[in-house]
């Protein structure tokens, strides 16, 4: 770890391009970074260097946890997920989506009491499972990996939660949103120590994201 | 083979890392003790109710019982087993005390690099002393072990928990939303803690204070930055406890070492005033910490302020690790038994390492065996 270069983490897939965008504005360099490209680290000399690393979502709070990546952009949905010890830095607000509960369409017009006990597939178990302890309900957790809509068509599961922007997947294959449980939107987070080490060089430019969020 | 196994978030220490780290608590024990401190052992577990005198931390105890049915708790860390120890023991002797210890504290975390379930411990603990001089000593001793370890490029941030506080103690902010806020502090949550205060019916200037208290980093100047500050008495006061403290750290010639970071809380409920972190660039995770607990005494009857921090060992083995020389072994054969132990003798008394030949090998088979292990030598003994 050299005191004069910054390593961030970057989520490839939708979060990227915004991502991206963002970067340019906060005057870092940004040039071929691009989802189809098959680098996954790009590194740009210069006062401070800086280096990227693109990798999965879901990997990105793993990095900056442990100081593999100073910053990290990811969204709040991974975060919550994953629990890490990383420093929340900024609301970026951009790469929305949110948490639902969703059921079958035969079944909207159910309470969430009614689920206890019941059998819930996710990506996100331990959100799920913690949304519904704090509901006083027992759940069934099933950890899916993907393409969580089609468990309960299946019969795989009853319920599932999952993250939805516009809901349109839900739709298509005939769930319906019973409880929406937390917003989530893109972050900058931080590593600990990082952010005491190098804060000389973090510190401005998350004055600066912070403004560029503001719309200064 | 689930014999071979051991529980999740416990290892094995191999002689690379104990060498390192038994040279790094050797150098410890040394500095401690020339400033006064001596050592106690504690035991290994504690009835619950003593460890919880330190605040609520159960999630995170390997509790079990005893036969007599007493609920027992493997120690977390050792500031509060001291302080029982204290008020056991020490009620009647001249303060202040100083004591220091090394050992083994147990705490139930998702294990990773450098966090561990079972976890090494180094620390001293400065009894029946308040004030500035004494909180600057034991962070002066913190700054003098890292660099006696070797570290050059760590530093020590303080904060003053009383400034954090008061600021909340002080507004009309109700106990549940104190408790968040000072979640969020700690987690360093930035959006979570603006996004609280922006519900809070408080001054948009407390809001701003306390919004910005987690990104406050540098030398006392940040003191400067609290633009709610004078509004609050004790925090005022508090913040002057900070600077007395910097400027006996400046007489110690180790302030090069000191930032002022408002955002260190540290986690533990005991804490009454000034708080500190160790950290260095080479690992993503803090090295040391402490403060002042002028109240966690008097849970045990005995009323007495008190400072003090702990190195985490492990950790520091980590960075340290890799600079150990080895030392130079002799490795004594032949075929008169008498005379090989008398020469290794000898060898052990000029202070050589020296191992036996236990395994009656002849001069050709004990050459081969030290092939490629430079830092043996071979005294093979004839039968003349």
């Amino acid at each position: 770890m050299q005191d004069n270069c910054l390593t961030i983490a970057l989520s490839k897939g939708t979060l990227l391009h915004p991502t991206v965008g963002l970067l340019n504005l906060a005057e870092l360099p940004s040039e071929g970074i691009v989802s189809e490209s098959r680098n996954m680290v790009f590194d740009f000399p210069g006062n401070p260097q800086i280096k990227y690393i693109i990798c999965r979502p879901t990997d990105v709070p793993a990095y900056v946890e442990h100081g593999a990546a100073d910053l990290g952009f990811v969204g709040k949905d991974v975060i919550v997920e994953q629990g890490k010890d990383v420093f929340e830095m900024v609301d970026l607000e951009y790469g929305y989506c949110r948490f639902v509960v969703a059921v079958p369409a035969e079944m909207k017009d159910i309470s969430l009491k009614d689920l206890n006990y019941k059998r819930v597939a996710t990506k996100f178990p331990h959100t799920a499972e913690c949304f519904f302890r704090q509901q006083g309900l027992q759940v069934e957790v099933i950890k899916l990996h993907g393409n969580i809509e089609l468990a309960p068509l299946m019969g795989l599961s009853d319920v599932i939660v999952d993250i939805v922007s516009s809901g349109r997947t839900l739709r298509e294959n005939n769930l319906v949103e019973l409880v929406s449980i937390m917003d989530s939107t893109t972050r900058l987070i931080g590593n600990r120590v990082s952010y005491r080490t190098k804060y000389a060089i973090i510190q401005p430019l998350l004055e600066k994201i912070q403004g560029l969020v503001k719309g200064e | 083979m689930r014999n071979r196994e051991i529980p999740k978030g416990l290892r094995d220490l191999l002689p690379d890392e104990m060498k390192t780290r038994r040279r790094l608590e050797q150098k410890a024990a040394q500095l401690f003790t020339s400033f006064g401190y001596e050592e106690v052992v504690t035991p290994t577990f504690e009835f619950l109710e003593v460890v919880e005198a330190g605040g609520n931390m159960r999630e995170k105890l390997f509790l079990f019982m005893d036969r007599e049915g007493g609920i027992l708790s493997l120690r977390p860390e050792m500031t509060v087993s001291i302080a029982r120890l204290a008020a056991t023991h020490l009620q009647d002797e001249k303060l202040p005390r100083r004591l220091y210890y090394s050992t083994n504290v147990f705490r139930h975390v998702q294990p990773h690099l450098a966090q561990y379930r079972e976890f090494w411990q180094t620390g001293i603990e400065l009894l029946g002393a308040s004030g500035p001089l004494a909180d600057a000593e034991v962070i002066s001793l913190a700054v003098k072990i890292m660099r006696e370890f070797g570290l050059d490029n760590f530093m020590v941030s303080l904060n003053q928990i009383g400034i954090f506080n008061s600021l909340l103690d002080d507004s009309a902010i109700q106990a549940e939303d104190k408790d968040l806020i000072r979640k969020l502090m700690e987690k360093k949550d930035l959006v979570g803690l603006s996004r609280t205060l922006e519900k809070l019916p408080i001054s948009d200037l407390l809001k701003e204070t306390i919004a910005l208290l987690p990104t406050l980093h540098g030398g006392l100047e940040v003191l400067n930055r609290l633009p709610y500050i004078e509004k609050s008495q004790n925090a005022v006061q508090a913040a002057e406890e900070l600077m007395k403290i910097y400027a006996a750290l400046q007489n110690m010639g180790v302030e090069k070492q000191i930032l002022v970071d408002m955002g260190v809380l540290r986690g533990l409920d005991y804490y009454t005033g000034v708080v500190f972190e160790g950290f260095s660039p080479d690992l993503g995770y803090g090295l040391l910490g402490g403060g002042r607990y002028d109240r966690l005494l008097s849970q045990f009857g005995f009323p007495c302020p008190a400072t003090g921090f702990a190195l985490g060992m492990d950790r520091l083995t980590l960075v340290l690790k890799n600079q150990e020389k080895e030392l130079p072994r002799y490795l004594v054969g032949g075929s008169n038994l008498q005379a090989m132990v008398q020469k290794a003798d000898e060898l052990r008394t000029e202070g050589k390492i020296v191992e036996l030949d236990v395994e009656g090998l002849s001069r050709d088979a004990l050459a081969e065996k030290l092939a490629g292990r430079a830092h043996y030598t071979l005294v093979y003994l004839d039968a003349e």
